[in-house]
């Protein structure tokens, strides 16, 4: 036990309390995204964030006290587990929306897309490890990362949630650049995959054409499909440089910005409105000391297994960060890419702070003390 | 030291991947600025007009009340039972509101015993357009539908009682031509199309119509006030911003006595005509020394009331589209009579103050006069002649022949200019909007107008206020009011003052004397002496317009005109009193009578002896002004 107590001293401080005060502003503005008004029926949505959150500390904490190797010698045991529930979900899925993403037991439900992130971090991360140096710049690698990424990948995209997929893109190119693939096999890669996306266009729903047309010209149907987007941009603009004030966002509080997304991924446009520019400045401010920080982890692990851990989480955080933002102020298309660690849900919640209790691992464990 | 970590090491890649999403989180921050510094004026303005709604609050509307304070005009608590369509549980689609419009109107009628129904294209319209007020279901209930109402207002979700103003009239259809009536706007003067765009929902004010109520319009208006409310995506209420309140209309305190007023409408409806028919006149009573009217009356007439939005509109229609009896007209000002005898004053004077007439004049009258090769012979009332005459003796009896020959004496030329100058041929410029010229026939009007030149036959019939000549009561009740002053020319006005809501007066009319008569007080004198004994002398035809223990004097008069429906006979009356230091002065005129001695001389008897409290059964052989 005094083991343990040892180890926790040794944890990377900033990299904690960047969490801790992601989640306090989490559980802050949830309130008030679901806020109706003196009087109005609270929904309970920051109370089970805050209980999502205290499971996530403990499961933060169990992750970050055991070694990552470890961890990652299970590699192959996490990555079937995952593929498991994906085909599962697929099967036996509660259907939200016309999609098939959620496992539920009775009122707890989980969606085994973000489990899928974590053990393709986990399995990329753990063969790449495995590879010797000069392996890494064969193309024969190259093939078997995007194997292993790519059979997690179609089953997602087949729920179908494209968004969730997608992550494991940028996941899988920053952890071959780590680990020295060739610049020149990864640019290949990629200049493949944008000569399938118009194949992966025709494949769309409507519902996601929509989203991307909208994006495009989001006054093309304002109160359609443009709606949020809309609504969401003039949340953010009308905010100005300090904002309106808590509990005070007009656009959140009259129910311009629909109900059923501000708390989760429309969660920015409800800060930014109410705290204006310098809030908005000082959450994206959060995140830039929590991967930095991430990768500051990376460059001191003791091998290459705990920076490309690190990298990987790093990597899944920023994109569902740059995606999320990007969208709620007008420069991505309507994705629904949770922010991490502000966002309400359960199953992302305690997929990051087990992600970031990964990365802690890797710090803890750089040293034997 | 927190995180220049990666770009210490010595792993290149590793401070590509950092530079890579520090680059990431600067364009965020950029694409931040743009949005929430550089447009955030853009994006406030959108965020205010898809949910800021101005309101206009119509102002109520300002009292009427007479010279004496007695109220002739006013707003009552009308009590409306509406709904409010927001707050019919959330209908997702229109045919929801529908329904929870029919559901909820089936309540309220069952609870009232009532039979209302709405049609389903005001209801949606009133959704779709004006959904946070409340829409009006029924107005003015009485106080039991009230009581009922309250009882179940608990079971009828979305229905509820507001007061709101209604213009009222307590004395019905007293003065109604002078008050005039309210009424929606129809169409949008020019003022309002900017309201309109300032206010998302323009809730009207009620205007003027008629009489004082338009004239004084703007200021019984006052000013409207406004909310500003915050409304959610479906239009429905999510608070109050601002609120002003709407500033009350100016009080308007008219020249007008309702107990005057009162007694000349009593009168007029006492009138007994022959065969039944509707009494249709105007009398008209004026103060000499100032001009100010203190009752202005026209028959038929109307009750204001029922012009109040949401009144009986067929009875509305009914009344203003009855061409027969055009009981909108208020004939005082709006209509043109030929004068008849009652002009003989204006001959008289024009003639003494030429010097053609002298009180010694004396013509023989044999009943009928031949002028020039007119066809036939110019009749005198009296067909059996009234034999020899002088001045008082022909204007005591009225006698045509002798003015037919001593008007041909004076001349077309200075009759017309007496005329003119007593303010007839011109609009009085009473401060009633518009009334009407009448017409003061010259040769020169002749040629253009009826293609011929002027004969001596037309000055006769002019000296005898007949040919083409034509005035309103309001024209002879100054005339006569001209003589009673003793020669000014005053300008009649029925507005005496205006109030603000606490009681600063913000207008107050002066008497203003329009001209001063060129004549001599002794010419004035001789004609009012004359007007006297038309009254006062036991065969004055005026003689049933005298009062006992008042001084009238007075001069009847008995029009020809052709109409449609034949020859009908117009009866005149003007006159004032008391004869020395006159009080009142007046016009009676009552169309297709029998004459002026016979119909409007009693007539003014009854009002005059109204005003002056005297009993009006005027005694016959009392004569009062040679006993004077």
């Amino acid at each position: 036990m005094k083991r343990y107590f040892n180890l926790l001293k040794h944890m990377d401080w900033w990299l904690l309390a960047t969490m801790v005060a992601l989640m306090v502003v989490s559980v802050c503005f949830i309130y008030s995204a679901s806020y109706r008004g003196l009087g109005q029926p609270m929904p309970h949505y920051y109370q089970m964030q805050m209980v999502w959150f205290g499971v996530g500390l403990v499961v933060y904490v169990m992750v970050a006290l055991v070694d990552y190797r470890s961890v990652c010698q299970w590699a192959p045991v996490w990555y079937t587990m995952a593929i498991g529930t994906l085909v599962l979900v697929l099967v036996k899925g509660t259907k939200v929306y016309g999609a098939r993403r959620w496992l539920g037991w009775g009122s707890f439900g989980i969606q085994p897309s973000e489990i899928a992130k974590l053990a393709v971090i986990v399995a990329v991360s753990y063969y790449l490890f495995h590879r010797p140096p000069e392996a890494r710049r064969q193309w024969r690698t190259v093939a078997a990362v995007l194997a292993l990424a790519g059979a997690p990948l179609a089953l997602i995209v087949v729920q179908p949630d494209l968004g969730s997929a997608m992550v494991l893109v940028p996941i899988c190119m920053a952890l071959m650049f780590a680990a020295g693939v060739r610049v020149k096999h990864l640019a290949v890669v990629l200049a493949i995959g944008l000569a399938l996306a118009p194949l992966g266009w025709m494949q769309l729903r409507d519902y996601q054409k929509a989203r991307l047309t909208v994006f495009l010209s989001p006054n093309k149907d304002p109160l359609g499909a443009g709606w949020n987007l809309n609504q969401s941009l003039i949340a953010v603009g009308s905010g100005g440089v300090t904002g309106k004030g808590y509990l005070q966002g007009t656009q959140n509080l009259l129910g311009y910005l629909p109900r059923t997304v501000a708390p989760n991924d429309f969660l920015f446009s409800v800060i930014a409105e109410e705290t204006g520019f310098v809030g908005g400045a000082c959450v994206v401010g959060l995140y830039g000391v929590l991967f930095l920080r991430g990768l500051r982890i990376a460059a001191e692990a003791r091998d290459r297994l705990g920076l490309l851990l690190a990298t990987g989480v790093v990597a899944m955080l920023f994109f569902h960060v740059f995606i999320n933002i990007g969208m709620t102020i007008g420069l991505m298309p309507v994705k629904g890419l949770p922010l991490p660690l502000l966002s309400h849900g359960g199953s992302f919640v305690l997929a990051t702070m087990a992600a970031l209790g990964l990365v802690q691992s890797v710090w803890i464990h750089r040293r034997v003390y | 030291m927190i995180i220049s970590g990666p770009f210490q090491n010595s792993d290149p890649r590793l401070r590509i991947v950092g530079i890579v999403i520090g680059f990431g989180l600067l364009v965020l921050l950029a694409a931040l600025w743009n949005v929430q510094v550089l447009h955030a004026t853009h994006y406030g303005n959108r965020d205010q007009a898809q949910s800021l709604r101005r309101i206009r609050i119509p102002s109520a509307r300002g009292d009427i009340v007479d010279r004496n304070g007695v109220v002739l005009a006013n707003n009552r608590r009308s009590f409306d039972i509406v709904m409010y369509l927001e707050q019919l549980n959330h209908p997702s689609k229109r045919q929801d509101v529908l329904r929870m419009v029919s559901e909820t109107l089936v309540a309220i009628n069952e609870a009232l015993g009532t039979t209302i129904t709405l049609s389903d294209r005001d209801v949606r319209i009133h959704y779709e357009q004006r959904r946070p007020l409340p829409m009006t279901v029924m107005r003015d209930v009485s106080t039991n539908t009230v009581a009922a109402f309250v009882e179940r207002v608990n079971e009828l979700p979305g229905a509820d009682l507001i007061v709101t103003p209604i213009r009222q009239y307590p004395y019905g259809s007293l003065a109604a031509h002078l008050l005039g009536y309210v009424g929606t706007p129809k169409g949008s003067p020019d003022d309002t199309e900017q309201e309109l765009e300032r206010f998302y929902y323009y809730q009207p004010d009620i205007v003027g119509k008629q009489g004082v109520e338009h004239v004084c319009d703007d200021f019984l208006r006052g000013a409207p006030g406004g909310k500003t409310i915050r409304v959610g995506p479906r239009g429905s209420t999510a608070g109050v911003v601002g609120e002003k309140p709407a500033i009350c209309g100016n009080r308007v305190v008219l020249t007008l006595d309702v107990r005057i007023q009162r007694i000349v409408e009593e009168t007029l409806k006492k009138v007994s005509l022959p065969a039944g028919k509707e009494l249709r006149g105007a009398a008209v009573v004026l103060d000499p020394r100032t001009g100010e009217v203190l009752a202005m009356a026209s028959r038929p007439s109307f009750d204001p009331n029922i012009f109040n939005p949401g009144g009986p509109a067929q009875a509305v229609n009914a009344m203003l589209n009855d061409k027969e009896r055009s009981p909108m007209l208020n004939r005082a000002i709006g209509a043109r009579y030929a004068p008849g005898s009652t002009f003989k004053t204006v001959t008289l004077l024009a003639g003494l103050n030429a010097g053609v007439i002298t009180p010694h004049d004396t013509v023989v009258c044999h009943g009928e006069l031949r002028i020039g090769n007119w066809p036939r012979p110019f009749g005198c009332w009296n067909k059996h002649g009234h034999g020899a005459l002088d001045m008082m003796g022909a204007m005591r009896q009225s006698c045509e022949v002798w003015f037919y020959q001593r008007g041909m004496a004076v001349g077309v030329d200075r009759i017309t200019k007496m005329a003119m100058e007593l303010g007839l041929g011109q609009p009085t410029g009473i401060d009633l909007g518009s009334d009407l010229a009448g017409l003061v026939p010259t040769p020169e009007w002749k040629r253009q107008h009826i293609g011929e030149g002027w004969r001596d036959g037309d000055t006769a019939q002019l000296a005898t206020g007949q040919s083409f000549l034509l005035v309103t009561p309001l024209q002879m009740a100054s005339v006569a009011a001209t003589f009673a002053n003793g020669g000014a020319v005053l300008q009649p006005f029925v507005v005496k003052r205006i109030e603000s809501p606490t009681g600063e007066t913000l207008h107050e009319t002066q008497p203003t004397t329009r001209r001063q008569l060129s004549v001599s007080p002794q010419e004035i004198e001789l004609v009012r002496q004359t007007m006297a004994a038309a009254v006062q002398a036991v065969d004055g035809t005026g003689h049933r317009a005298a009062v006992k223990g008042l001084n009238i004097a007075g001069k009847t008069g008995t029009a020809e005109a052709d109409t449609p429906h034949g020859r009908i006979k117009q009866a005149w009356f003007i006159g004032f009193a008391p004869y020395y230091q006159p009080q009142v002065a007046m016009a009676v005129l009552i169309e297709d009578a029998e004459s002026g001695g016979h119909t409007a001389a009693p007539v003014a008897a009854e009002i005059m002896a109204g005003i002056f409290d005297k009993n009006a059964e005027a005694p016959v052989g009392d004569s009062g002004l040679y006993a004077d």
